[in-house]
């Protein structure tokens, strides 16, 4: 992995999620979180994986509406799930296999929850960004002080960060 | 155990959760030499162990932090099959379709409805996974029988046990104003001081209560109140202030909260008392005489592995504490050789009857702004003026627990919202709201829809009253565990008293709704769920899914007479007079309360009892 490589993942990932770079991939990022997912998604899909990062690198400089229009619309069903898979290791800290996701997501789908194929990490699951997109915490993990639930929150944007 | 240990004891407990752990407190501190026998795992040096199994864990039930893991190996689906486990333990995982399977079911379930509560066979008891709440029953709850004409009376009132409720929120360290508490005909002594002021109100908290303060249901007032918690709003105890981790069950992992370790520790640190371990009592030996003489155990190493060991403890008093549905196990396998053919302490054939739980009917919705659930701790008020009142004639009582945890008990979210709409699914029902093509998102339009719907969840858990049934009960199966043991059958219904307040539980849910202008997302049960039932609701019969509480209740209740109870209301046994049962299996009916607060009010008295006795 060299650093071009996870840079195009921290950037590709940021356009997927919607939250910003500098969140995902803080400058001081002693969890590296990041490295993490990256080696997971190596891992299970790893040409996939790359053609998902090459598809990135070479529309980078578009708009990121447009990026992500290219990779989850225009790419093909294995780019459009593998994509899913990442978001989804990024939100909740586990793997979702991507066959798994074309199956719920085809004209039969299966009548049961979509199962997690396997929460990836501790820290993975303490650094789950849908927690922080409802303005709160990984449930048992909170860095906030006694009271904090009887007032607002801060604000969206100082949860997931200026914007990608 | 080596060889140099001694057997014998002033006194001998079964099961090291609140109530052993609570009595040997007290005894220990008394000089009183005392031996938990606990058929877990003993007390572990922290709980970080259980903090990162829970955080691994794909299934975040209750039952998932603690030891032994639900699943084999650790990290699949694959529940361990209870044949071959030492110590088992019910699983919610086991209320699906799976619900009659002895090789994944615990409990053998003979329906007609699944009972849906579980408990722990670990040092710290089933109160490992409580919520912290509470609550003193209301008056009326002891009265049942001759207020309404309903249920059945204890035999004993609030002002007798209100000095032990005191005790009790001194031990556990509640947060609580006692001027809040004081509803229904709650009363506390002149002055009376909670240990802790009271855990702050949320912002869902504070959203109900606009809606419905000073509003009533069907003539019942709906006034929100703050919960007592065992929970610390300032250091209590050498340990920490709530920091809000909204993740009280399945695990405090700060332990802000209460649980029986704490008093455990303290019980040992008295220099009286030991645990022993994977020790599994196996008999509870009565003499001639009608007195208890020993209890016979068994030992393992490994949850899984052979049996290592066995033998026989003495003692001067015995405590079963084992809960409600081990300790009715433990006592009809007691046949002592043919002399007591129907278990120890069952004259009244009454051992393992009336079992009982707050069937808990659950509704969820989004309020049209945010409330910010996820937040806090996972509960901090509730509705509790619906727990008293002349409809008590008519239907059960329920009280209302307000959920600060957004839709994660309902539906695991945020897990389902999430993949819905990256995956462009709509199991949730907000993808989109009212049906229709879900949309799979990304970026900024993730954030923002997620967000929206994450940050107006949340829900009401109102936990209905359950009668005394003696139809309902624990028996023993021909299914044996790893020590050849007979698991536990159980046989449960819901009465028409109950289903009636569950149904108008259902009603209390759309009303709070409508004022509230929440959009409720209340889903219908599967039609194969074994805990589903009908109710009544606006006079017609609706089909409704139920919850267990873990407020497992009843099965060797105290009464007036040796005939018509098993315990009398010391909760010693009327037929052996050196032998107490305790925790919540005594109660004679569940009352409108969550029953930790109870089991630890009475456990306090009973260890009086006992010092009394060993005097």
């Amino acid at each position: 992995m060299s650093d071009t490589s996870m840079d195009l993942f921290v950037g590709l990932s940021a356009v997927l999620t919607g939250v910003d770079k500098t969140m995902l991939a803080p400058g001081l990022d002693p969890i590296n979180i990041k490295k993490t997912y990256f080696d997971y998604a190596q891992n299970k899909a790893g040409a996939t994986f790359q053609q998902l990062l090459n598809i990135y690198q070479q529309n980078q400089s578009l708009p990121a509406a447009q990026i992500g229009d290219i990779i989850l619309n225009k790419s093909g069903d294995d780019v459009r799930y593998l994509a899913r898979s990442v978001m989804l290791m990024w939100y909740l800290g586990s793997w979702y296999d991507p066959a798994d996701l074309k199956k719920y997501n085809g004209t039969n789908p299966p009548t049961d929850p979509v199962p997690a194929f396997a929460v990836i990490s501790s820290a993975a699951y303490t650094n789950g960004w849908s927690w922080n997109v409802a303005q709160a915490h990984p449930m048992g993990y909170s860095n906030f002080q006694y009271g904090y639930w009887s007032k607002l929150p801060p604000s969206l944007q100082d949860f997931i960060g200026g914007g990608s | 155990m080596s060889a140099a240990q001694s057997n014998s004891f002033d006194v001998v407990i079964v099961g090291a959760g609140v109530s052993g752990a609570m009595i040997a407190k007290q005894l220990g501190l008394a000089g009183k030499k005392v031996l938990i026998l606990e058929s877990g795992a003993g007390l572990p040096p922290n709980i970080n162990d259980f903090v990162e199994r829970f955080y691994t864990a794909l299934a975040k039930v209750p039952e998932i932090p603690y030891t032994p893991d639900l699943f084999t190996p650790p990290g699949t689906f694959n529940l361990q099959d209870p044949t071959l486990m030492n110590a088992p333990r019910p699983s919610v995982l086991t209320l699906g379709s799976n619900w009659k399977d002895p090789k994944q079911s615990y409990l053998i379930q003979e329906g007609p409805l699944a009972f849906g509560s579980t408990y722990e066979r670990v040092a710290g008891g089933t109160m490992r996974h409580w919520l912290g709440t509470s609550l003193r029953f209301v008056p009326n709850d002891f009265r049942m029988q001759s207020q309404y004409q309903q249920l059945v009376d204890w035999p004993f009132g609030y002002s007798q046990l209100e000095p032990w409720y005191g005790e009790a929120e001194k031990e556990i360290g509640v947060s609580a104003n006692a001027a809040d508490q004081a509803y229904l005909g709650i009363t506390f002594p002149n002055g009376y001081k909670y240990p802790m002021n009271p855990i702050v109100p949320s912002l869902v908290d504070d959203a109900v209560s606009k809606g419905v303060n000073g509003t009533n249901f069907k003539g019942t007032p709906l006034t929100v109140t703050g919960t007592p918690a065992g929970r610390n709003s300032q250091p209590y105890q050498n340990r920490r202030v709530c920091a809000g981790n909204t993740n009280c069950i399945p695990i405090c992992p700060i332990q802000a909260k209460y649980d029986p370790s704490v008093t455990l520790e303290q019980a040992l640190n008295t220099g009286n008392v030991q645990i022993w371990p994977k020790t599994v009592a196996s008999e509870v030996v009565v003499d001639g005489s009608g007195r208890v003489s020993e209890i016979k155990y068994l030992q393992y190493q490994e949850p899984g592995g052979a049996q290592t060991g066995s033998g026989s403890v003495t003692a001067k008093v015995f405590v079963i504490a084992a809960h409600a549905i081990e300790t009715p196990k433990l006592l009809l396998m007691s046949t002592n050789g043919g002399r007591t053919p129907k278990g120890v302490a069952n004259f009244s054939g009454q051992m393992g009857k009336n079992l009982m739980d707050h069937p808990l009917y659950l509704a969820w919705a989004l309020m049209p702004k945010p409330v910010f659930g996820y937040r806090g701790p996972l509960a901090t008020s509730g509705i509790e003026s619906t727990r008293d009142g002349g409809f008590r004639k008519e239907r059960a009582a329920f009280r209302i627990e307000i959920g600060n945890e957004g839709w994660n008990f309902p539906i695991n979210d945020p897990y389902t919202t999430t993949v819905d709409f990256i995956n462009g699914i709509n199991q949730s029902g907000l993808n989109p709201i009212g049906g229709g093509q879900p949309q799979a998102l990304f970026g900024p339009g993730l954030v923002n829809s997620l967000n929206d719907r994450l940050t107006r969840q949340f829900r009401l858990g109102f936990l209905v009253e359950q009668s005394p049934d003696s139809k309902n009960c624990v028996t023993l199966a021909a299914e044996r565990d790893h020590l050849n043991l007979q698991r536990p059958k159980i046989q449960y219904d819901i009465s028409p008293y109950s289903r009636a307040g569950l149904g108008a539980a259902v009603e209390a849910a759309d009303q709070i709704f409508t004022q509230l202008k929440a959009q409720q997302f209340t889903t219908d049960p599967a039609p194969d769920d074994p805990s589903a039932l009908e109710v009544p609701v606006n006079g017609k019969p609706k089909r409704i899914k139920f919850f267990g509480s873990g407020h497992i209740v009843g099965t060797y209740c105290m009464g007036t007479t040796k005939g018509n109870s098993v315990v009398n209301s010391e909760q010693r046994s009327w037929d052996h007079p050196n032998l107490f049962l305790v925790g919540s299996g005594v109660f004679p009916t569940v009352a409108t309360g969550n029953p930790t607060l109870t089991i630890a009010a009475l456990s306090l008295w009973a260890a009086q009892t006992i010092k009394k006795d060993l005097a």
